[in-house]
């Protein structure tokens, strides 16, 4: 190329090294691995206070809660990465849970509600293609008519649980085809089947997120909006994607959960989208958008469930449960919004 | 102090404003100010220039009490200072009026410039005087020569009557040295017309301004002595009766530079036509073409419909009738996407906000644009493909970073510029629509970017290009349109570029005075024969 200034970068060209010590310092500079090591010492820290913890009945227990949280966790970060928040995965998680009982249970005298009784699998297709279409409609909301995903997932909160809750009259609904059951219930070598899932869901969506460009381009979206839009992204395609993820994972939570109860109840999940987003911000996916990892999601999750865990078996008061994890909430935001900063005071 | 004399010799050391001796200020990494001597008359007008990176913000920062220095001493109205705060350098007589004005738009004029300083109704709990508020809102407005309605809201006003407020607002505040960073980036040029009225008035009532600029004939049009610094250091001095543009441009980059390498190219076909377009609005009857090989400008005053125009043809606002051409096929854009499949790539006036994800590495902007085309089988990215193209392009626009995996927040203006650049170039574009491609970039990158946009042309590549600085206009464009309240109201060819009244006919279609030229020269700002 020949230009009137002289061209010649300065630096040599880029030198990449895949030696194993390399390899190895760039895996211990992670965050993910400061967070596992975070997870480790308080997990070694419980153990000394009571040895049960590490007993195979209570790990299973462990991954079950993990399991949920985490399937939360992974739907959640997809939007928060976009910048975006969803406050509704609690309420899907009762309705999917609701819905799918309703769809299968056998229709009986016995029951408050007239069940429908359909096949198993049927129920289940079309309980997370309902929910599905809830984060679409949220995805269409946020790009369409630029509101906030904060104010129409707030909608859905009350408006999900109330469907809920309309639909079951306010009772549970009882007597799921046992056929659902080992979805909550079984183990696949030991391993809990909500564990089996997780982890199929988060591969899943590592690939998604790392290696394609739609995950990429879902980073540039969360990074900087407009500059996405205006490189040709397709900005409104990837945020209807991701609410759509962020509800299906909350379905799926919601159908896992009713197997586990062995009912749809209408107060399943209350509360539990503060425990997935604080789930994201602990496993270090940043509230502004555009930063963090599915695998630190995983882990942010693990260390919700041993947080919750512990407390149980440490005896501390339910009440106190709450305070507890509002103050775990609060030091992970704190950390983004000081991260944020710092990020910001170098331009 | 061996330009003491420069000012008047009749100035004694203790006359000095401002005297900063040997101050130094380090970051991790790097040494922003070595070893800085610095003074400031009353009165005076200094210049300071240098490409970015060389240290003028640092050292304003210093002296508006955003950064503590490490060492050397500042004396202030004779006495030491050491500000640790904005509200502490404010309070001593030293304001700072950014590019990004700190006002607050909902509130008046008066109540922007009197916040958290409100006139107080005598013995009430803590009511507001209007009255007065008002009234000395006013007076000083009048006293700076500026009408503007006290109590408007502030965000109806244009941002050069919003520039004034913040200037009224430091004189409230008995400022001495109003320092102000790069004033004119955002003003149109009868805008800067008033704002240089505006500081020849300050000075004439024995206020120091510290005007940082980027655009030459401005310093020299406006300084009473012009301050060069390149690198953390002071290069040079110049009274403003002997600086020429070239000497201070040597002088800031250590090396000569061509600007303006427009070398010529074939023109072949249009690429794009644009019919009949507007918006529903202001932009009215836009009838153009760009031609395969041409560089179109479009001059004209900021807020005149040029971004607007751009960005309906990226497809980004909508428009409401008309039609966009591509190689003579009409196209329907929904949204950016549908226009970069057709080849246009657009350079966004603002790079921070619109041009890069700045958490992202150099490489995933580059190839930001391109990634579903470098993908494989269910959309995996390659890697390697990734990484080739990124590099090629690193290379090509000699983009001064140590790796590809630097985030671009980390990089200077003129190589953020340059990702912009490569990541279209990536496309390979057929149309390629720049919209002010040098705001806000040293010189050295300055020039690169030109002749990246000539070599660009010679390939065939279509250029429109908006630019607010006429010395661009004139020498890239091969054609020149004049944009004009959401209008064009001007278009010259490559030959009538080169009369001599040439640029003030553009001026004329810009402002669209019907007056002839001397009336124009006598509205532009005398210079000051100091």
């Amino acid at each position: 190329m020949a230009t009137t200034t002289p061209v010649s970068n300065n630096y040599p060209e880029e030198q990449i090294k895949n030696t194993p010590a390399t390899l190895l310092r760039g895996l211990v500079s992670t965050n993910e691995f400061s967070l596992l090591m975070v997870l480790v010492v308080g997990a070694i820290l419980v153990t000394l206070r009571n040895p049960r913890f590490l007993s195979l009945s209570n790990i299973q227990t462990l991954g079950r809660d993990i399991a949920l949280i985490g399937l939360l966790g992974v739907g959640e970060s997809f939007v928060i990465l976009l910048g975006g928040i969803d406050l509704s995965v609690g309420s899907v998680y009762g309705l999917a849970g609701v819905l799918v009982a309703f769809f299968s249970v056998i229709p009986d005298e016995s029951q408050q509600v007239h069940t429908l009784g359909i096949p198993l699998p049927l129920a289940i297709v079309v309980t997370l293609i309902i929910c599905t279409m809830i984060g679409v409609v949220h995805g269409l909301f946020v790009s369409k008519f630029k509101m906030h995903g904060f104010l129409i997932t707030l909608v859905t909160l009350g408006l999900a649980r109330g469907v809920a809750v309309a639909i079951t009259m306010g009772y549970p609904i009882v007597g799921v085809p046992d056929e659902l059951l080992p979805i909550a219930q079984g183990s696949l070598f030991n391993v809990p089947m909500p564990f089996v899932v997780l982890v199929i869901v988060a591969v899943i969506a590592i690939v998604l997120t790392r290696f394609t460009y739609i995950g990429r381009q879902i980073y540039a979206v969360g990074g900087n909006t407009e500059a996405a839009r205006l490189s040709g992204i397709n900005v409104d395609r990837r945020i209807i994607l991701c609410y759509a993820i962020s509800s299906f994972c909350a379905a799926i939570v919601g159908i896992i959960g009713a197997a586990r109860l062995t009912s749809g109840h209408p107060s399943a999940g209350d509360g539990s989208e503060l425990i997935a987003i604080a789930a994201c911000v602990l496993g270090g996916i940043s509230l502004f958008g555009g930063q963090g990892s599915i695998l630190g999601v995983i882990i942010g999750a693990m260390m919700m469930g041993i947080l919750q865990n512990a407390m149980i078996l440490l005896e501390v008061s339910a009440y106190w449960q709450q305070i507890v994890l509002g103050i775990v909430l609060l030091i992970a935001i704190t950390f983004d919004v000081w991260r944020r900063r710092r990020q910001q005071s170098r331009t | 102090m061996t330009n003491l004399a420069i000012n008047g010799s009749h100035f004694m050391q203790n006359d000095l404003l401002l005297q900063a001796t040997g101050i130094s200020k380090r970051f991790p990494g790097v040494l922003a100010l070595n070893n800085i001597d610095f003074e400031v008359y009353p009165g005076e007008i200094i210049g300071l220039v240098g490409e970015n990176g060389a240290g003028k913000s640092t050292l304003m920062k210093i002296l508006s009490g955003v950064y503590l220095f490490d060492s050397g001493t500042i004396k202030f109205k004779g006495r030491d200072f050491r500000p640790h705060s904005p509200a502490e350098a404010q309070e001593h007589g030293i304001s700072t009026i950014y590019q990004e004005l700190a006002l607050i738009p909902h509130l008046t004029v008066a109540e922007n410039i009197f916040l958290n300083r409100e006139p107080r109704v005598p013995h009430s709990p803590g009511l507001i005087d209007f009255g007065k508020m008002n009234a000395g809102a006013r007076e000083l407005l009048g006293q700076l020569g500026a009408q503007v309605p006290v109590r408007q809201r502030l965000q109806t006003l244009p941002i050069a009557a919003q520039q004034m407020i913040e200037i009224a607002k430091a004189i409230s505040r008995s400022a001495q040295l109003i320092i102000m960073d790069e004033p004119t980036s955002s003003l149109a040029s009868h805008d800067i017309d008033l704002l240089f009225a505006l500081i020849k008035r300050l000075k004439d009532r024995g206020i120091s301004v510290i005007f940082i600029g980027h655009r030459m004939e401005e310093v020299l049009g406006i300084a009473d002595r012009i301050i060069v610094m390149r690198d953390g250091e002071r290069v040079g001095t110049l009274p403003i009766g002997e600086a020429t543009e070239e000497q201070v441009i040597r002088l800031m980059v250590g090396r000569k530079v061509e600007l303006y390498p427009k070398q010529p190219a074939t023109i072949g076909t249009p690429v794009l036509e644009v019919r009949d377009l507007s918006n529903g609005k202001r932009i009215q009857d836009i009838n153009f073409s760009v031609r395969h090989g041409e560089i179109v400008g479009i001059a004209g005053l900021i807020g005149a419909g040029r971004t607007e125009v751009a960005r309906m043809i990226f497809g980004v606002d909508t428009k409401k009738t008309g039609q966009i051409l591509i190689d003579g096929v009409e196209q329907k854009f929904s949204n950016p996407s549908d226009a970069v499949r057709a080849g246009i790539g657009l350079v966004p006036e603002d790079r921070k906000l619109q041009g890069l994800v700045l958490g992202m590495d150099v490489k995933e902007n580059i190839t930001l644009s391109i990634l579903n085309r470098i993908s494989g089988l269910l959309g995996w990215v390659r890697n390697n493909k990734q990484r080739e193209t990124a590099r090629y392009y690193w290379k090509l626009l000699d983009i001064q970073t140590p790796s590809l995996s630097q985030i671009v927040r980390n990089l200077s203006g003129g190589n953020q510029q340059k990702v912009v650049i490569a990541k279209w170039l990536s496309t390979n574009p057929k149309l390629l629509i720049l919209d002010e491609p040098t705001r806000g970039i040293d010189i050295g990158a300055k020039a690169e970017v030109h002749a990246f946009m000539s070599q660009l042309a010679s390939q065939g590549v279509g250029i429109l290009m908006i630019s607010s600085e006429l010395p661009e206009i004139f020498g890239m464009s091969d054609r020149v349109l004049v944009m004009c309240n959401g209008r064009i109201t001007g278009e010259f060819t490559h030959d009538q570029l080169q009369e001599p009244n040439a640029q003030e006919e553009v001026i004329a279609a810009a402002t669209n005075y019907s007056m002839g030229v001397s009336e124009i020269t006598n509205s532009l700002p005398q210079a000051n024969p100091t």
